[in-house]
């Protein structure tokens, strides 16, 4: 039987189009279709200044907007070897985590609801609201923030910052448990999650799978400690990595697991960054009036709370960017999808698809 | 006034030579802060051209009494490996640092190569892009590879006929190849031959025309519907 998921369906996510095949309950194949989001990102770039690529940035992954603004500038400033002033590449780095964490937060929770629970997805969305509460107060907007610009950020930290962070820290931290207790240990979850969708590390890597989904299958990869840009190798935080605690290593469960893990990495970031951060400087100093880089291409990537996000950049040394492709993580995930949840029943699809964290805006572009 | 003015100017500069711009930053007046600036962009353009002149000299005389080439880069290496095993399909004249040219033909037996031979292990395709070199010149084809065992990377970049553009697919080496590929084809109408499901994957399979190639004209109206302009120019 053909039967279609999507592409209106609240757990695809987004405006996903899955085609399953199935046998009874049990799934055959999967044909997902995409593109309904799809804007040309790419050639919007090149009909716009360097400048103005900045919020399509923000719109490609509107759950992580800071992540990928982040990607672009370090890929711009390294194009233009520019070096930013100390406490901008702080203040990127604070929003960044920030990102992460209400990037998993929202992950985590519509994954409860996915799978049938519906109170942890309330609790996760409450404290998400807190860190976008941070975030329009620096610089006013709440998804999209088009905040980090190349050779600075748009805004200065305002006042009080710092301790509106660590307020947000003492109280986040402990809830990270409350999560652990409600959710992520629940034995109705586990049954559902684990075992289910085991991704193969070389699967995984041979599918381009990235970032939470890839460490989920064992592969210790973050960019920010293998390939470290802007000022990662500062810090000191830890990589975690699926374990098959419940089940099989790279199942449902490992996925989710990691995300809870990668949470507490950030707090311990983001604690370590908002200590040593100059507490003051011109956050434009490296500006540039107009930006021309020099000609040539660069294809650089950081690691988005989704994966690898790559951003290749070709330069003729004209205002405009002759070329901008985005690399991005959830389109390689969304491609792995058919291979592992063949086989598995028809809800296991669901599990599996909301597993993989995948955000439209940026597999359509 | 002035005096002190000079010194503390100077001294900043000579702290932000070395690498200390905060002693620069730090200063409160407004105006001694731009005019310590000014002073900073003049003593590196100093800088720089004193030591722009030396350092040359240094290097002819170093290459002319130790005759040592400069230590090759990975895609230099990755590309003399290529060379060797695959004579004929690198395009040493338009290989540099940064990239390894290669010619279509045996893309394919290449890409399986990278993958498996033990020195190289590229065993992730992290990105394909394709490129329209201009309105008169060809598309290319560029990938970046990564191996997760060395922790190294090289691209590789493929040019194809502007009226013809055809390039082995990998899409059988790396599983990914699969949609990065059909993205290209989507984009830029390159066919990957050997592919065993060429569609489009962004757009609608009845869309008119490759958009990102420079000369694409956007079609009038798509079932009816009134599809709107790039604008262009903008300020």
């Amino acid at each position: 039987m053909v039967l279609n998921i999507g592409p209106q369906h609240p757990s695809t996510h987004g405006v996903l189009r899955l085609k399953v095949v199935t046998d009874g309950e049990i799934v055959s194949d999967i044909t997902p279709i995409i593109g309904y989001l799809h804007r040309c990102f790419e050639k919007h770039c090149e009909n716009s200044t360097y400048e103005q690529v900045i919020p399509y940035t923000d719109r490609c992954d509107y759950i992580a907007s800071m992540n990928n603004n982040f990607g672009y500038v370090v890929a711009m400033e390294e194009l233009m070897e520019i070096k930013v002033p100390e406490r901008v590449e702080y203040i990127r780095v604070i929003m960044a985590e920030l990102n992460r964490i209400a990037s998993h937060l929202l992950a985590l929770g519509t994954y409860g609801l996915d799978v049938g629970a519906f109170t942890p997805f309330l609790y996760m969305f409450r404290d998400r609201e807190r860190i976008l509460d941070i975030f329009e107060l620096t610089c006013g907007a709440r998804l999209l923030y088009n905040y980090m610009w190349v050779g600075g950020v748009s805004h200065d930290l305002p006042v009080g910052f710092v301790e509106t962070v660590y307020n947000f820290l003492d109280y986040f931290e402990p809830k990270v448990q409350e999560y652990n207790d409600i959710l992520t240990f629940n034995k109705i979850f586990i049954e559902r999650t684990a075992d289910v969708g085991v991704l193969l590390p070389e699967v995984a890597i041979s599918f381009g799978v990235s970032g939470p989904n890839l460490r989920g299958s064992g592969v210790k990869w973050d960019i920010r400690k293998d390939e470290p840009y802007s000022i990662y190798e500062r810090f000191d935080f830890d990589v975690p990595v699926g374990q098959g605690l419940v089940g099989t290593m790279g199942d449902c469960w490992d996925r989710f697991y990691v995300r809870v893990l990668e949470m507490i990495e950030s707090t311990k970031i983001l604690r370590q960054a908002l200590k040593d951060i100059p507490a003051n400087g011109d956050v434009h100093q490296a500006l540039p009036k107009k930006i021309r880089p020099p000609k040539g291409s660069i294809y650089r990537r950081t690691e988005s709370p989704r994966g690898d996000l790559g951003y290749y950049i070709i330069s003729d040394g004209s205002p405009q960017p002759y070329r901008l492709k985005m690399r991005s993580p959830a389109f390689t995930a969304l491609s792995v999808l058919n291979e592992i949840s063949r086989g598995w029943m028809l809800s296991d699809v669901i599990a599996v698809l909301g597993s993989l964290d995948i955000v439209l805006g940026e597999i359509d572009r | 006034m002035t005096d002190n003015q000079e010194q503390l100017i100077q001294e900043a500069v000579e702290k932000a030579l070395q690498g200390d711009m905060d002693a620069v930053n730090n200063i409160e007046d407004r105006v001694t802060r731009s005019k310590a600036k000014a002073a900073l962009v003049k003593a590196k353009r100093e800088a720089a051209k004193t030591s722009a002149e030396p350092s040359s000299e240094d290097k002819s005389e170093e290459s002319a009494t130790e005759s040592k080439p400069a230590p090759l880069s990975l895609n230099q290496k990755i590309a003399g490996i290529i060379a060797s095993q695959f004579p004929g399909t690198v395009d040493e004249e338009s290989s540099s640092e940064t990239h390894i040219q290669l010619q279509p033909a045996k893309w394919f037996d290449v890409a399986q190569y990278l993958r498996d031979d033990p020195a190289c292990l590229f065993d992730s395709l992290q990105c394909v892009t394709g490129v329209d070199l201009g309105e008169e010149s060809e598309l290319e084809v560029r990938y970046n590879l990564h191996s997760m065992t060395h922790r190294h990377a090289v691209e590789i970049r493929i040019e194809c006929a502007r009226n013809n553009p055809k390039v082995p697919s990998v899409e059988t080496v790396w599983h990914i190849g699969d949609w990065f590929e059909r993205e290209t084809y989507d984009m830029f109408g390159i066919e990957f031959e050997g592919h065993r499901d060429l569609r489009r994957i962004l757009l609608p399979d009845d869309w008119e025309g490759w958009p990102l190639r420079k000369d694409y004209e956007v079609q009038e109206t798509y079932h009816g519907i009134v599809v709107p302009k790039v604008k262009e120019g903008w300020e």
